[in-house]
C-alpha cells in the first residue's frame, strides 16, 4: 500500500493536468456545442508562441529586444505566459468568424472545419518555427526536483497540477460569479432566450471561443516543459480531452473535472502495475462508463445528440 | 514469393543498354560535361519524411543525399551521366512509403530509392524496391529488424542497429556502474529487439536484470515509470525509448535530474533530435556513428563543405543523419562507376562485401558492407552529455570506440535470409 | 439544401449515367492513367478507396451515423487477408472471405453496442472502438508484427473455374480491383434506391418518426454499420493485396478522420457518388500537390475549410446547383 501512494499522488497530478488540458475543449463544447478539433493545435500554437516570447524571436535585434532579453528568465516567462494565450485565443477569434456559416447546421460540419483548421494550424507552425523539437526555457524556481519520502518529485510538475487547480476555479468563478458567465451559460441553454433579453448573440460566441481558444493555448505553455514542443504536439492533446469530456458528460464542468481526474489515476496507477496498458485504460475507462451512464457521469441533454 | 518479372521495366531496361553501351563514355567524365546529352540521366529517389514524427530528421538525411548528389555532378556525374533526384514526402507513414515507392519507380523512372528514418517505412519502401528490383539504400533506419528478417537482396543498411549499440555499451556500464539493469521497453517491435539484445548481452557479461517496464509507444507522461524506477533502485537503466516518446522522457528525466543517478543508458541519439536544446536534456551514455567534432582528418572540411552547401539551414552542423544520408548516396553512386554500369544486380554486387577504409568515411576503423545481411559493419561511438563544450553546438562527449567487429550484430545473420539474385527482377537504371 | 431524399421513390434501373460514366472510368483507367501524368498504382489505391468510401456513405450519409473510427475495419479487412494467406492457405477467395468475415463480425460487435447512440455519442464511441483495434494491432506484435505491419503477403492467382490469372502486374491487378468495385457498386447503389435505402434516410430526418411508422431503428442502424463495415474489410483485403503488406497505421484516428474529409467534400450527404469524387480529389490532389510542395496538406486544408463554409455539400453539392432546373428546384438526381 506503501509503494502505491506516490503512484496515487502521481496520479492526481496527471489528472490535474489533464483537466487543464480538456478546460478550453469542454467550454466550447459546453457552450456551444461546437466540437473543436483544432483545440490540439490551438494548444501547440500557445506553446509556440511563448517560446517566441521568452525569445525575443520577432524583435531580437532592436534596442528593445536587447533590453527585453537581459531581462530574467522569470519576469520573461510571466510575460510569455500571458501573451502566448492571448495570441493563441485571437487566433481562436478568427476561427470563430470562420465557423459562423455552419452554425444551425448539424454538429459535424463545425467538427470538419475545426479539423480543416487543425491541418492548416499545424502546418502553419512548421513553416513558421520549423519542424525541429524545442525548448521551452522556465524560471530556475518551479524548474529542478525535490525529495518526499525517498522518492524523487518534479517540482515542475507540481507548479503546473496547482497552476491548474488556479484555472479550473478561475474559469468556475468567471462562470458562476460573473454576469457574463450567466449569460453565457444561459447561451448554452436557450440562445433563444438571450437574443430576447437583447444580448448579441455572435459577439457572445466569439468571446466564448476566444477565450476557449486561449485556454487552450495556456494548457499549451504549462505542458510543453513536460512534453517537449514540436509541431504535431497538438495528436496528443485532442485525445485526452475528448475522452475526458464523453466520459464526464457532455455540458458538465465538475463531470470533466472528475473525470479527468479518474483518467489520471487510471494511466498512474496501470503506469505502475501494469504499464503496458497504461495508455489503453483511458479506452476501458470510457467503455465502461458509457457501458452504464450513456451520458457520461454528469451529461445532460444536448444537441448534439442529434 | 515475388515473381521476376516486371515486363515494361525490364523492356525500357534493355533498350537503353542495347543502345547506349555506357562504360564507353568513362573517359570524358573528368572533363565536367556530360559525356552525351543524349544519355539519360541517373534518377534517384529521396524517400524522406518531410511531415509526421520523422518530419525533422527527414530533412537532415535529405540535405546528406542531395550533397553527395551535388558533389558527384561537379565532377562531371557517374558514368558521365548527370545524376539527377526526386523527392516526395512519405510522411513517416508505411502505407504512404509504399505508393511513393510505387511512384518514383513506376513514374519518374528511379533506378534507386534513398533514404529512411523509420522502420515501418523503411520497411514498406524495402518490400516494393524488391518487387521491382530497385536499389534501396536505408540511410538512418536503426531497427534490428532491417537487416535481421526484413532484409532483402535489395536493401542496404547503413546505420548502427539497436543490437550495435546495446554490445558497445552493456559491459562497458557492467563494468563502470554495477550489474542491476533496469529495463525502460518501448513496447513495439524496435524496443522489444533491442531489448531482448540487451537481455543476451547481459546473460553473457553476467548483469541481471531486476524489471521490465514496457510504456506503450504514444507515452507522454513517464512519471509512473519513473517512480518504479525509483522504488526498485537498480544501478543501470538501460532505455529503448524511441520517437517523440524518448523526446517526452528526456524532458522528465531532465526535471528529475535523475539522469545520472541511477546510471542510464540510451539507444542512438539522433544529432536532429538534439541539436538546440539545452545540454541537461541529454543524460546517460548513448550511441551514435559519427560526431562532427571527431578529431579525424577530414572531418573539419566536411563540416564546412556542409556550411557552404546549406547556409540557411537552422542547423548550423552535420551530425549522424546527414552523414548516414550522405555516405550512403555516395558509396551507391561510387559502387554504381565501379561496376561500370547501371546493371542493379551488378551494383548490388559492387556493394556486397565492399570495404570502405577509415579516412573515406571519418571514422576510426574501416567499415564493410556485410555481403550476408547487408548491414554496413561500421565504428560505434559512445557519447555522453558534454559539460564542458568548447562551442554553442559541441553537445557529446565522446567516450569510447568500438571496432565493428565487437559490436557485431550476431543475430542478424541466423534472421536474415536474402532473396536470390535469380529471384530479383534485373534491369539497368 | 438539396439532399439524399431527392432521390426518387423507386430506384429503377441502376444504367443512369453517372453510372454509366462511372463504370466506363473505372473500366478504361489503365488506357489513360499513364498518358494524363498519373500511374497504375495510384489507379488501384483510388479504386480500393472508391470502394471504402461508397461503402461508408451508407452509413455516414444515408443513415447519418458519423463514424470516425471507420479505418478500423479496413485495418481488420487487410490483417485477416495476410494472416490467411500466411497461416491457412495461399488463396485469393478465401483471403477475401476472410477479410470480409473478420471485418463483418468487429462490425456486428461494435454496431451493437454503437447502435441505440446518437448524435456525438455514437460518433464519439466509434472513436473509442477505432482506438481499441488500433492500439490492439501494434499491441499484438505477434500476430500483426506490431508497428513494422505484416510483410511480405502475396498476390494470389485469380482462379476462375479452368482460368488462372497472375495478379503481380499492377495493371492486371487493377482489372481485378476494378471488376470488384464495380460490381460492389452496382449491389449498393441498387440497396440505396431500395426501400432500404429510403428507411435509412427516414431515420436520419427523424429517428423518432421512423420507429413511430413502425422500422426496428436499431436493427436498420446494426444492419448498416455492419455492412459498412464489411465492405471496409473486402477493401481492406484488396489493399493488402495492393500493398503486400498491412499496417497498423490506417486504422489511426487521423485516418479514419480523412476518409471522412473525402466523403464530405465529394458531396456524400447529397449524393450517392459524392464519395467518388472525393476520393478522386484527394488522391489526385495529394500525388500532383504532394510532388510539387511539402505544403500540400496546408492548401488542402484551407481548401476543406473554405467548402465546408460556403459549400458544405461538397462537390456533389457544387454539380447539383449548376444543373438545377430554372424554377430553383433540383433535378432528381437518380434520373438526370
Amino acid at each position: 500500500m506503501l509503494a502505491l501512494l506516490p503512484h496515487i499522488v502521481n496520479g492526481l497530478t496527471l489528472g490535474l493536468l489533464f483537466a487543464l488540458i480538456a478546460l478550453g475543449f469542454m467550454l466550447i463544447v459546453g457552450v456551444m456545442e461546437v466540437i473543436n478539433l483544432a483545440h490540439g493545435s490551438l494548444f501547440t500554437l500557445g506553446a509556440y508562441l511563448a517560446l517566441s516570447t521568452i525569445g525575443a524571436d520577432w524583435f531580437a535585434g532592436t534596442g528593445f529586444g536587447s533590453w527585453w532579453l537581459g531581462l530574467p528568465v522569470a519576469a520573461r516567462y510571466v510575460v510569455a505566459l500571458a501573451l502566448g494565450p492571448l495570441l493563441a485565443g485571437a487566433a481562436g477569434l478568427l476561427l470563430e468568424l470562420c465557423l459562423r456559416p455552419t452554425y444551425g447546421k448539424a454538429p459535424l460540419y463545425g467538427l470538419l472545419l475545426t479539423f480543416g483548421a487543425a491541418l492548416v494550424i499545424e502546418e502553419v507552425i512548421r513553416l513558421v518555427w520549423g519542424t525541429g523539437e524545442q525548448h521551452l526555457p522556465i524560471p530556475a524556481g518551479i524548474d529542478g526536483a525535490f525529495l518526499l519520502g525517498g522518492l524523487i518529485f518534479s517540482t515542475y510538475k507540481f507548479f503546473a497540477a496547482g497552476f491548474s487547480i488556479v484555472a479550473i476555479l478561475g474559469v468556475w468563478l468567471f462562470l458562476e460569479r460573473t454576469p457574463y458567465g450567466a449569460i453565457i451559460k444561459a447561451g448554452a441553454h436557450d440562445s433563444e432566450m438571450v437574443r430576447a433579453l437583447g444580448y448579441d448573440l455572435s459577439k457572445l460566441r466569439l468571446l466564448v471561443f476566444g477565450f476557449g481558444a486561449a485556454l487552450a493555448g495556456l494548457a499549451g505553455v504549462i505542458m510543453a516543459p513536460i512534453w517537449g514542443l514540436r509541431p504535431h504536439l497538438g495528436i496528443d492533446v485532442v485525445i485526452p480531452a475528448f475522452l475526458i469530456i464523453v466520459i464526464g458528460g457532455v455540458g458538465s464542468f465538475w463531470g470533466a473535472v472528475i473525470a479527468a481526474i479518474l483518467v489520471g489515476l487510471a494511466v498512474g496507477v496501470t503506469g505502475a502495475y501494469a504499464p503496458a496498458w497504461s495508455l489503453l485504460s483511458m479506452y476501458v475507462l470510457l467503455v465502461l462508463v458509457l457501458g452504464f451512464r450513456s451520458r457520461g457521469l454528469l451529461g445532460r441533454k444536448s444537441a448534439l445528440e442529434n | 514469393m515475388f515473381k521476376s518479372k516486371i515486363s515494361r521495366r525490364r523492356l525500357l531496361g534493355s533498350a537503353v543498354a542495347a543502345g547506349g553501351a555506357t562504360a564507353f563514355f568513362g573517359p570524358w567524365k573528368h572533363n565536367r560535361v556530360y559525356a552525351a546529352s543524349t544519355d539519360k540521366p541517373i534518377r534517384i529517389g529521396l524517400t524522406a519524411d518531410a511531415s509526421g514524427q520523422y518530419a525533422n530528421s527527414g530533412a537532415s538525411d535529405r540535405r546528406g543525399m542531395i550533397m553527395a548528389i551535388d558533389e558527384a555532378n561537379a565532377k562531371g556525374g557517374v558514368l558521365g551521366r548527370k545524376v539527377e533526384y526526386f523527392h516526395i514526402d512519405t510522411e513517416t507513414t508505411p502505407a504512404t512509403g509504399s505508393r511513393v515507392a510505387e511512384r518514383m519507380i513506376t513514374r519518374e523512372d528511379c533506378g534507386f530509392l534513398v533514404g529512411a528514418l523509420s522502420s515501418g517505412v523503411a520497411n514498406a519502401i524495402g518490400q516494393v524496391a524488391q518487387k521491382y528490383g530497385v536499389l534501396y539504400m536505408n540511410s538512418n533506419s536503426s531497427s534490428p529488424t532491417e537487416s535481421g528478417e526484413n532484409c532483402h537482396r535489395v536493401k542496404f543498411v547503413w546505420d548502427g542497429n539497436g543490437a550495435n549499440f546495446a554490445k558497445a555499451a552493456i559491459k562497458n556500464a557492467i563494468d563502470s556502474f554495477g550489474s542491476k539493469f533496469m529495463l525502460l521497453t518501448n513496447d513495439y517491435v524496435w524496443g522489444h529487439d533491442t531489448a531482448a539484445a540487451t537481455r543476451k548481452l547481459l546473460t553473457e557479461y553476467g548483469g541481471t536484470v531486476v524489471d521490465e517496464i514496457l510504456v506503450p509507444q504514444g507515452t507522454r507522461d513517464f512519471s509512473a515509470a519513473l517512480l518504479t524506477i525509483q522504488q526498485a533502485n537498480p544501478d543501470v537503466v538501460a532505455a529503448a525509448v524511441g520517437g517523440d516518446d524518448q523526446k517526452a522522457m528526456r524532458q522528465q528525466v531532465a526535471q528529475l535530474g535523475m539522469g545520472s543517478k541511477p546510471a542510464w543508458i540510451n539507444n542512438q541519439q539522433d544529432w536532429p533530435d538534439v541539436y538546440g536544446l539545452p545540454v541537461d536534456n541529454l543524460f546517460g551514455v548513448f550511441g551514435t556513428t559519427w560526431y562532427y567534432r571527431l578529431d579525424l582528418p577530414g572531418v573539419a572540411e566536411f563540416v564546412q563543405r556542409y556550411q557552404a552547401a546549406f547556409p540557411e539551414t537552422a542547423m548550423r552542423v552535420p551530425g549522424n543523419v546527414f552523414y548516414n544520408g550522405y555516405m550512403c548516396t555516395r558509396e551507391l553512386l561510387a559502387a554504381v562507376e565501379r561496376a561500370g554500369t547501371t546493371n542493379n544486380i551488378a551494383v548490388i554486387k559492387a556493394l556486397e562485401g565492399h570495404v570502405m577504409p577509415a579516412k573515406d568515411r571519418m571514422q576510426h576503423f574501416d567499415a564493410m558492407i556485410d555481403p550476408v545481411t547487408h548491414q554496413v559493419q561500421q565504428t560505434i561511438y559512445l557519447a555522453t552529455a558534454n559539460t564542458a563544450p568548447a562551442e554553442k553546438d559541441d553537445l557529446f562527449s565522446i567516450l569510447t570506440q568500438s571496432t565493428p567487429e565487437a559490436v557485431k550484430d550476431t543475430a542478424a545473420p541466423g534472421a536474415c535470409k536474402l532473396e536470390s539474385y535469380e529471384a530479383t527482377p534485373t534491369f539497368d537504371a | 439544401m438539396i439532399t439524399l431524399s431527392d432521390i426518387p421513390r423507386r430506384g429503377g434501373s441502376p444504367f443512369t449515367w453517372p453510372m454509366g460514366l462511372f463504370l466506363a472510368g473505372l473500366a478504361t483507367a489503365p488506357l489513360w492513367l499513364a498518358p494524363i501524368g498519373l500511374y497504375q498504382y495510384l489507379g488501384v489505391e483510388i479504386a480500393i478507396w472508391i470502394l471504402f468510401a461508397l461503402g461508408f456513405n451508407l452509413l455516414f450519409g444515408y443513415i447519418g451515423l458519423h463514424s470516425f473510427g471507420h479505418g478500423a475495419y479496413l485495418g481488420i479487412g487487410a490483417y485477416a487477408f495476410g494472416l490467411f494467406q500466411k497461416n491457412v492457405d495461399v488463396s485469393l477467395w478465401g483471403g477475401l472471405g476472410a477479410a470480409v468475415l473478420a471485418a463483418t463480425l468487429a462490425g456486428a460487435l461494435v454496431g451493437a453496442c454503437l447502435s441505440h447512440r446518437r448524435g456525438i455519442y455514437f460518433a464519439l464511441m466509434s472513436i473509442g472502438f477505432g482506438q481499441l483495434f488500433w492500439f490492439s494491432a501494434i499491441k499484438l506484435r505477434h500476430i500483426t508484427g506490431g508497428e513494422d505491419g505484416l510483410l511480405g503477403i502475396p498476390r494470389p492467382d485469380l482462379v476462375i473455374g479452368g482460368w488462372r490469372f497472375d495478379l503481380n502486374d499492377n495493371a492486371a491487378f487493377y482489372w481485378f480491383v476494378a471488376a470488384i468495385t464495380g460490381l460492389v457498386t452496382l449491389v449498393l447503389w441498387r440497396l440505396a434506391n431500395a426501400p432500404f435505402g429510403r428507411v435509412l434516410q427516414a431515420i436520419r430526418q427523424n429517428e423518432t418518426r421512423a420507429s413511430f411508422v413502425g422500422y426496428d431503428v436499431w436493427r436498420y442502424k446494426w444492419a448498416t454499420f455492419t455492412l459498412s463495415a464489411a465492405v471496409a474489410g473486402l477493401a481492406g483485403g484488396l489493399f493488402a493485396m495492393a500493398q503486400q503488406s498491412a499496417y497498423p497505421d490506417v486504422m489511426s484516428l487521423h485516418q479514419s478522420g480523412l476518409i471522412v474529409m473525402m466523403v464530405l467534400v465529394g458531396g456524400g450527404l447529397v449524393s450517392f457518388w459524392g464519395p467518388v469524387l472525393g476520393v478522386l480529389l484527394y488522391f489526385i490532389a495529394r500525388d500532383v500537390l504532394g510532388g510539387l510542395t511539402e505544403t500540400w496538406l496546408l492548401w488542402y486544408g484551407l481548401m476543406f475549410v473554405v467548402m465546408v463554409m460556403v459549400r458544405p455539400e461538397g462537390v456533389a453539392g457544387l454539380l447539383q446547383g449548376l444543373r438545377r432546373r430554372p424554377d430553383g428546384r433540383p433535378a432528381p438526381l437518380g434520373k438526370a
